[in-house]
């Protein structure tokens, strides 16, 4: 106990050194968690998507459509339970700029395969009984301020679906109960959509969801041998590795990020090595009266550990935890849902304060064994 | 201003153990700024690459990207036709109708599928994009299912190598060229014969029509007579100018990451590089009492202090620099989140970028000395004087 009050004095001893380290350590533990953050907002949507859900898209690539035909023979494929169908409608709301994800979806099996899109009873048959309907999501609806009941208008981004504005009624504002869900998208009937189409009965991806999801990868390439060798080739995956691939689109996260990271652990290390080692420059004199009196080096290396653990955990504890109460993900989703939503969880906090300790520990530990090594002697006969 | 300036320079090296850590974070946080900023500026140095002044691009009215737009056959005629297009030797006008269409391929370093962009070109598409070089092989021939390949994604994707067979919209086709184009987003794409491809997607009209002018400055002209035509509901833009507008989306992002990083790196090595100078001023508390002393004002101390601060900051932001230096031309890539493809390019340092990070690290190391400085002239002499 009475070491922890020694490091305490010492500690308090420039109290504007300790506190600018500390602000360095905190600003530093906060990106970390931020960007752990991010990783983990990717990481979730692939974790939270369902093990029972496969994702049917054309073979050539995301963008080509598929006839209806292909509902009755995905439907058909044995173990197949439920079958629903998107399109990307890509529409311009005001302005090109505000971007964010508007499907049409075909309402009742789209919110019987995605139990997460949380409605209420009243909401969902709104959505359902009028075919100009839409819903979104609260995060996009807190954006752009929209209400149920509101009007809206969405402009045509892809040809395909015309030249006239389409209207919409809110009919709901879904809130989203996992992460495979983006609470910044909106939806509405497909048919709608389909009416003014040219080609007409054109389907962007499908949904289906396979009664045993070990199978799945079985049932997987059942539907694409359905169409194999026609002109609508499909490619057929699990949810959870079709959202992987899509995040592993955006480029090499984990290097960049972890990159990121590494230097910022680094920087901080200089900072804090720095503001230990003049502490201890500063004290050689008492620690020079400390070994005289008997204290072994040992405890003077631990004194000195101990002080720049304070100094870091502090600061990383009071970093994880701003960082815990801003980014808290709520509306976060940035460029229109191509990142997904992050917030600081308590694992960051824990793996923030886990970096402190590292950066106390090793920022510490030349100037302690400094320290500790130090010839009495010398040092007593060292002025200032 | 010399001798004082010449003493606080030489007091950096007699505490060069704390010097070299303020300057190693410095060093860290312009390194970081460097890197982030070269993702930012290769993306879109890889798309205005992209855009020749002297070409103009044609776009349905109110699409904003290719994937998104239209332009009829019968139009192409129309705007052949139009004095401001320039001609080939032969008299065939330069204007080439385009189809992009994103296939998926898969990557080379993991085998996940990424999106690539297929363009259907007309025969004279190399005319007009005339940074277009051939390594390997020769152009496609009009008719026939031949494909070019640009370079980076050769590299960056499996099965497009020079000879190789790729199966892809209903059609096989051969690979038998592989082209650079100055580091442009085209050497992220798959080129074919433009009327081969749109019946193997099933499309009956291109996308857009790339005309080269007969002069740069008649671009307003050009632009008027398509918004004058009735029978084309098309708008013209400068190529450059689109190409940059593509990179807005994701250009954006990149460089709202870096600041957002380097300007948090940035509070804890200003915050360092303040310990670093209170304590400069601490030891030399009787040093700066005898300069007062001896008759130099404080403005000249808080001066003094500054530029060895700045110094201090300069010496990490060049090292900085040179720690950044090694990723320049190394490739990368992202996706395009408004073509929704992965555009290939190379990280992009360029003197301006250094020359960012070296007025950066110097306005770090002012913001962190200005303190100490302010708080080394407020010392009283006296007291400075009796000082141990």
């Amino acid at each position: 106990m009475k070491f922890v009050s020694l490091v305490l004095k010492s500690a308090r001893r420039s109290k504007r050194r300790t506190a600018l380290t500390m602000i360095s350590v905190a600003v530093a533990v906060f990106l970390f968690a931020t960007l752990r953050a991010v990783l983990d907002g990717f990481d979730s949507v692939a974790a939270a998507s369902s093990a029972t859900r496969v994702v049917t898209i054309r073979s050539t690539s995301m963008i080509f459509t598929m006839p209806t035909s292909h509902t009755e023979a995905i439907r058909s494929t044995p173990g197949v339970q439920d079958v629903t169908w998107a399109n990307w409608f890509g529409g311009i709301y005001k302005d090109p700029k505000n971007f964010f994800g508007q499907f049409a979806v075909d309402p009742e099996s789209y919110l019987r395969m995605y139990p997460e899109i949380l409605l209420t009873p009243e909401e969902r048959k709104a959505f359902i009984e009028d075919r100009t309907g839409c819903i979104v999501g609260d995060g996009l609806a807190k954006k752009y301020g929209f209400k149920v009941g509101d009007r809206m208008t969405l402009g045509v981004g892809i040809p395909v679906y015309g030249s006239r504005d389409y209207d919409f009624t809110v009919r709901g504002v879904y809130r989203a109960g996992s992460s495979a869900v983006d609470n910044q998208s909106m939806m509405f009937h497909w048919k709608y959509a389909d009416e003014r189409s040219t080609p007409q009965g054109q389907i962007g991806w499908y949904v289906s969801r396979v009664a045993d999801p070990d199978r799945a990868v079985q049932m997987a390439n059942a539907i694409d041998a359905k169409f194999a060798n026609s002109p609508n080739e499909t490619k057929t995956q699990t949810e959870q590795a079709f959202s992987a691939q899509f995040a592993s689109m955006l480029g090499n996260l984990n290097v960049l990020l972890g990159s990121v990271a590494l230097a910022v652990v680094i920087t901080t290390l200089f900072v804090a090595g720095n503001t230990m080692a003049m502490s201890v420059r500063e004290r050689t004199t008492e620690i020079a009266v400390m070994r005289t009196l008997g204290f072994p080096s040992a405890t003077i290396f631990l004194l000195v550990v101990g002080e720049g653990l304070l100094v870091a955990v502090v600061g990383g504890t009071a970093g994880a935890l701003l960082a815990r109460a801003v980014i808290n993900g709520e509306y976060l989703g940035l460029a229109g849902g191509f990142i997904p939503a992050f917030g600081v969880n308590n694992w960051n906090v824990v793996a923030g304060v886990g970096l402190s300790v590292l950066i106390g520990v090793l920022a510490a530990l030349i100037p302690a064994s400094m320290a500790s090594r130090l010839k009495i002697v010398d040092a007593l006969r060292r002025v200032a | 201003m010399g001798l004082i300036t010449n003493y606080n320079l030489r007091s950096m090296i007699v505490r060069k153990g704390t010097a070299a850590m303020t300057a190693g974070g410095i060093a860290m946080v312009v390194a970081v700024f460097v890197m982030t900023m070269a993702i930012a500026q290769g993306f879109r140095g890889a798309l205005v690459a992209s855009g020749s002044n002297q070409n103009a691009i044609l776009l349905r009215k109110g699409a904003t990207s290719e994937t998104v737009s239209a332009v009829l056959r019968p139009q192409l005629p129309l705007i052949e036709s139009m004095p401001q297009v320039a001609r080939a030797r032969d008299g065939h006008p330069l204007a080439s109708p385009e189809l992009v269409v994103i296939i998926s391929l898969p990557r080379s370093t993991d085998g996940n599928p990424a999106n690539v962009p297929v363009r259907g070109v007309g025969p004279l598409a190399f005319e007009i994009r005339n940074t277009l070089k051939f390594v390997e092989g020769r152009r496609f021939t009009p008719g026939m299912r031949e494909i070019n390949v640009g370079r980076q994604a050769v590299n960056r994707f499996r099965g497009v190598t020079l000879g190789s067979d790729v199966k892809f919209g209903s059609a096989t086709w051969n690979v038998v060229g592989i082209f650079t184009a100055d580091d442009a987003s085209f050497e992220s794409e798959v080129w074919g014969d433009v009327d081969l491809m749109m019946p193997a997607f099933q499309r009956n009209g291109y996308q857009s029509t790339t005309v080269k002018l007969v002069d740069p400055l008649a671009f307003a002209s050009f632009e008027n007579a398509v918004a004058a035509d009735p029978r084309l509901d098309l708008k013209a833009y400068p190529e450059r100018d689109y190409y940059e507008g593509q990179s807005e989306t994701t250009g954006t992002l990149l460089r709202i990451f870096a600041v957002f990083v380097t300007t948090i790196l940035s509070i804890g090595a200003v915050f360092g590089a303040m310990n670093t100078m209170y304590a400069a001023v601490a030891y030399r508390t009787r040093e700066i009492g005898t300069l007062r002393a001896l008759g130099f004002s404080r403005v000249r101390i808080i001066a003094a202090f500054l530029v060895e601060s700045v110094a201090l900051a300069l010496i990490g932001g060049a090292i900085g620099c040179i720690l950044a230096l090694p990723v320049h031309g190394i490739s990368t890539g992202a996706m395009n989140m408004t073509s929704f493809s992965e555009l290939a390019f190379k990280f992009r340092i360029t003197p301006a970028l250094l020359g960012a990070g070296l007025v950066f690290s110097a306005l770090m190391g002012a913001v962190g000395g200005l303190l100490p400085a302010l708080r080394a002239a407020r010392i009283p002499v006296a007291r400075a004087l009796r000082e141990i």
